[in-house]
């Protein structure tokens, strides 16, 4: 079973919500909505599950046009933000719910409420009513609720984000394995990446009812195609730098103005012979691509440190060039201390080069 | 985001045209009494009723000034008086009820006392007594005491009637204030009495507003109490209305359809425009969240 | 933290201290409940117990529970109970209905709805005395409309308020339109306060009509609809207005409610005392009445959540 979004498009009024989405997920296939809030991710998803009627475009469920079908007709599960546990009844029949429309004997339904039961580990619950569940126990039910029955894909709104930090971890985990045993498509909406980037087979990214990319995590983080998912994908996020090309040699070495007065010499991409000298590009550099020493480097940019943030294992410093800020990221035992002066190199090959129109530049 | 989705359906003129329909027809006995103000006596009572007629004011103007028709002369009715009554007796008697409800409240939510519930259980019991079983005995009180077609007795009754209804509703409003704005005045320096004048009052003001009108509805056609217990200056419109219907030619209607329409007005204005928080004064404010 | 009042010191002090403040607070309150409400309460609670009657000027005598047992033995007092139970009956159980249906129907967003929902709350801002009279002469066989309405179906004029069953339903209806806005209020509140996503996981979940009705919506609206027939039952059962006013108890003293009947005892028959009695037990079923009320109201703030 597949699904596949065609230039679907959603307008409110005057307001686009979603534009001329293209989407094919594969089955079983784990496929995250990613973006900020308000970027149309959740009035995509509703549009698969059929919530909302699409007001361009189509939507193809295993090869059928369900575009004007309402959700009672498209035999989808969904798992709301908000559970929407039927609080009147108790966990079980909250489990049992969706079997009634297909006319299943009861001893068939016990059978499965059951072995969902045991899945989830929802034995000791059973009996009680939504309202006597903790957040982690109601997210299980609801998951539970939308994988016991047998339907075309699943559908998950943000499950996890009302969890706190350590029942997202164990969820994260417990929710993969639970969606790899079964073998149907899955979208999952979330403004975490986190959560997208350890779920998902791939992520598309979306901004302001557009998909700016779709790929597999590692190359969402690693090859971004825009100035947007650079600076969106990754923590601390992409230090993201004006500059102009100075000079470009034919190896990819090349030499930047940044404003201020400094020039960098960095090794990027070879195609930045494309442009030509005085083009103004924005250079990403993820913080822990920087590489630092306390005396001159060659090339390299002076900074000096105005903040030193301890994070454990590592270390997070601000640092000021001029009017540029760069965020750095290295080992805990590198001696940093707010006043000193420092200097920075981007580290070869891993400066991304951003044209002005916030395209990358790269290699295919 | 909220924290639950409280949007319901959308719809679109033609079920404005359905609702407005049965709307109508539910109104028709109201609609019916309106028009018979309009009409003279005979086509009031016409014979089979008449829908369409030539309207006249006459019953309206009848309601204020009578002429008789043996001198010809033009008198002022009482009716502006009664009017003018039942706004005095019934503002005065909810707007007290509700102050003192208020400061009732206050303490109940604020200084809870060992037996708050019971105590509050008790000013309720007395909201859901029949008038008939206080009838008898604040009949003799009145009339012991003098008070009996006095402005301030039937002023302090109806207060009665309100202030368990004043109390409950506000004291809900005051469950829900957040206390940290309190708290946060008190550290400033506030007294008590400004933190409950400047920072509570303020914050439940709307709440205020639909206690008063739901009162204000009960009370404006309150009738058993008003007929025993008021007297010629102090009649209340209700009253005026039942009076007038015993008169020698049998009731006229018209005049009476005159007066109901005159006097709903003021009431349906003021529903009108506090819609939303009735819903809340029905249900005691346990609708909440 | 300064409490400049307190600090002034002397009675002000005493009185406004914090302990106290509550009870300052309340005074007012109680102070006029007491008087009027409470006070009479017990006056009357006393007199049920002697022979007092307002017309003569003898001494009372006390009776014991006499006037009691007077009162639950008279068989007239048993049958204007049964009327009054079937009133209250036939209205709360159509109240409930009409209310029910009115609130469905608004439990949507269209255009105008603040106005229509005035034209269906303007029957509960008529004073009971208007609509007894209006729909008295609504029920007139000679010039009501609905003799009028009903004469394009019968041939006869339609005599409704002539027979016992007749004035009963004349009653019934005029209570019941008066006060189904209320029902649909309190229902309307419950059904407008059920999430939208249960119902989208209904959608999903493919459930019927009636099951989504039944679990989903149905709890939202139970106890608003228990606190709406408790409500209406008590408010009933106090009704007089329009008995007195439609029918006078009659015909023949068939449509007499317990309310009605209080009425005359106390001030047309002037037997003061029984009637004292006679108002105590029905106070004492409104108490019970009340306790259940009270109890829906609290399972209510707690049941969803």
């Amino acid at each position: 079973m597949t699904i596949e979004l065609k230039n679907l498009t959603k307008r409110f009024g005057t307001l686009t919500a979603v534009d001329s989405v293209d989407l094919s997920i594969g089955d079983g296939e784990v496929l995250c909505l990613l973006g900020p809030s308000g970027c149309g991710k959740t009035t995509t998803l509703r549009m698969v599950a059929g919530l909302e009627l699409a007001t361009e475009g189509q939507v193809l469920l295993d090869d059928k046009d369900v575009t004007q079908r309402t959700a009672r007709d498209r035999n989808v599960a969904m798992s709301f933000q908000f559970y929407a546990l039927y609080p009147s009844l108790t966990v079980a029949e909250n489990l049992a719910f969706p079997l009634h429309g297909e006319k299943l004997g009861k001893a068939e339904i016990d059978k499965r409420v059951a072995k969902i039961s045991d899945t989830l580990q929802l034995g000791g619950i059973l009996n009680r009513t939504p309202g006597q569940l903790a957040e982690g126990e109601k997210q299980r039910v609801a998951v539970g609720r939308s994988i016991i029955r047998d339907p075309t894909c699943f559908l998950f709104d943000e499950p996890l984000s009302r969890l706190d930090v350590q029942l997202r971890e164990e969820m994260r985990g417990e929710i993969k394995l639970v969606l790899q045993d079964l073998s149907r498509p899955t979208v999952i909406v979330t403004h975490d990446q986190l959560e997208a980037l350890t779920m998902a087979d791939r992520i598309a990214v979306m901004r302001d009812g557009r998909i700016e990319q779709v790929d597999t995590p590692h190359n969402v983080f690693t090859r971004p195609n825009n100035l947007f998912v650079a600076g969106f994908i990754g923590t601390p996020q992409m230090n993201l730098l004006p500059a102009t090309l100075v000079s470009a040699k034919e190896s990819g070495i090349a030499e930047f103005a940044i404003d201020g007065g400094q020039s960098m010499t960095i090794e990027v991409d070879p195609r930045v012979t494309e442009l030509s000298p005085g083009a103004k590009v924005t250079l990403g550099i993820r913080p822990r691509n920087l590489e630092i020493s306390h005396e001159a480097i060659d090339g390299g940019l002076s900074t000096v440190i105005d903040m030193v943030e301890p994070m454990g294992a590592e270390t997070l410093a601000h640092l000021s060039a001029g009017k540029h800020d760069l965020r750095l990221v290295t080992d805990w035992r590198v001696p940093l201390a707010e006043g000193d002066k420092v200097h920075t190199r981007f580290a070869p090959k891993t400066t991304h080069i951003f044209t002005e129109d916030e395209q990358v530049l790269r290699t295919p | 985001m909220a924290r639950k989705h409280r949007e319901i359906g959308k719809a679109g003129w033609g079920y404005t045209a359905v609702t407005t329909f049965v709307g109508f027809i539910y109104f028709f006995p109201v609609f019916w009494i309106i028009l018979t103000a309009f009409k003279t006596r005979t086509d009031a009572l016409a014979v089979p009723p008449k829908l369409f007629f030539t309207p006249t004011l006459d019953n309206f103007t009848s309601v204020f000034y009578r002429t008789s028709i043996s001198t010809g002369n033009s008198q002022a009715t009482d009716m502006g008086l009664y009017f003018f009554n039942s706004i005095f007796i019934a503002g005065t008697s909810v707007g007290l009820a509700l102050i003192v409800g208020t400061l009732a409240a206050y303490a109940f939510s604020r200084y809870p006392l060992r037996g708050n519930d019971t105590y509050l259980f008790i000013i309720l019991t007395t909201r859901m007594m029949p008038p008939i079983v206080v009838i008898i005995p604040i009949f003799l009180m009145f009339r012991l005491s003098g008070l009996a077609g006095s402005y301030w007795g039937i002023i302090l009754l109806y207060t009665a009637f309100n202030i368990p209804f004043s109390v409950w509703l506000v004291k809900s409003f005051f469950d829900e204030l957040n206390p940290e704005i309190e708290d946060a005045a008190r550290i400033d320096g506030s007294t008590e009495g400004r933190v409950f004048f400047r920072f509570c009052i303020p914050q439940i003001l709307a709440g205020l507003a639909a206690t008063f009108v739901f009162g204000l509805i009960l009370t404006w056609n309150e009738f058993l109490f008003a007929l025993l217990l008021t007297g010629v200056e102090t009649r209340t419109v209700p009253v005026a209305m039942a009076r007038t219907m015993g008169g020698e030619v049998g009731v006229d209607y018209g005049l009476l359809a005159a007066i109901v329409t005159l006097f709903l007005i003021p009431i349906f204005f003021v529903t009108f425009l506090l819609q939303n928080q009735l819903l809340r004064g029905v249900t005691f404010g346990t609708v909440k969240k | 933290m300064a409490d400049t009042a307190s600090q002034r010191g002397g009675f002000a002090a005493w009185l406004l201290d914090p302990k106290r403040r509550g009870a300052l607070l309340v005074t007012p309150a109680i102070t006029i409940l007491f008087f009027m409400n409470i006070f009479p309460l017990l006056w009357s609670f006393g007199l049920s117990f002697f022979n007092y009657k307002a017309s003569s000027l003898k001494v009372p005598t006390f009776r014991g529970l006499s006037n009691y047992e007077r009162v639950l033995t008279d068989e007239k007092v048993w049958d204007r109970f049964q009327t009054t139970a079937l009133i209250v009956g036939s209205s709360v159980v159509l109240q409930l209905i009409v209310g029910f249906l009115l609130a469905l129907m608004f439990a949507k967003a269209f255009p105008m709805r603040r106005l229509v929902l005035m034209l269906v709350l303007t029957p509960m801002m008529l004073s009971f005395v208007s609509v007894g009279v209006f729909f008295k002469l609504f029920y007139e066989p000679t010039f009501g409309i609905v003799s009028y309405v009903l004469n394009f179906f019968t041939t006869e004029k339609f005599v409704l308020l002539g027979s016992p069953e007749g004035a009963i339903l004349g009653i019934v209806i005029a209570d019941a339109w008066m006060w189904s806005p209320f029902v649909m209020l309190l229902v309307l509140a419950g059904l407008v306060s059920v999430p939208k996503y249960l119902y989208e996981a209904a959608e999903i979940d493919r459930a019927s009509k009636w099951r989504t009705f039944w679990t989903i919506t149905f709890p939202y609206i139970k106890s608003l609809l228990l606190l709406a027939v408790l409500f209406r039952t008590i408010e009933t059962f106090k009704l007089f207005d329009i008995v007195y006013i439609i029918t006078d108890g009659g015909p023949g003293g068939m449509t007499e409610t317990i309310a009605v009947y209080l009425y005359r005892t106390a001030f047309q028959f002037f037997k003061t005392s029984q009637s004292s009695a006679l108002a105590y037990i029905v106070l004492f079923i409104v108490i019970v009445l009340t306790n259940l009320y009270l109890y829906a109201v609290n399972r209510r703030a707690e049941e969803i959540d």
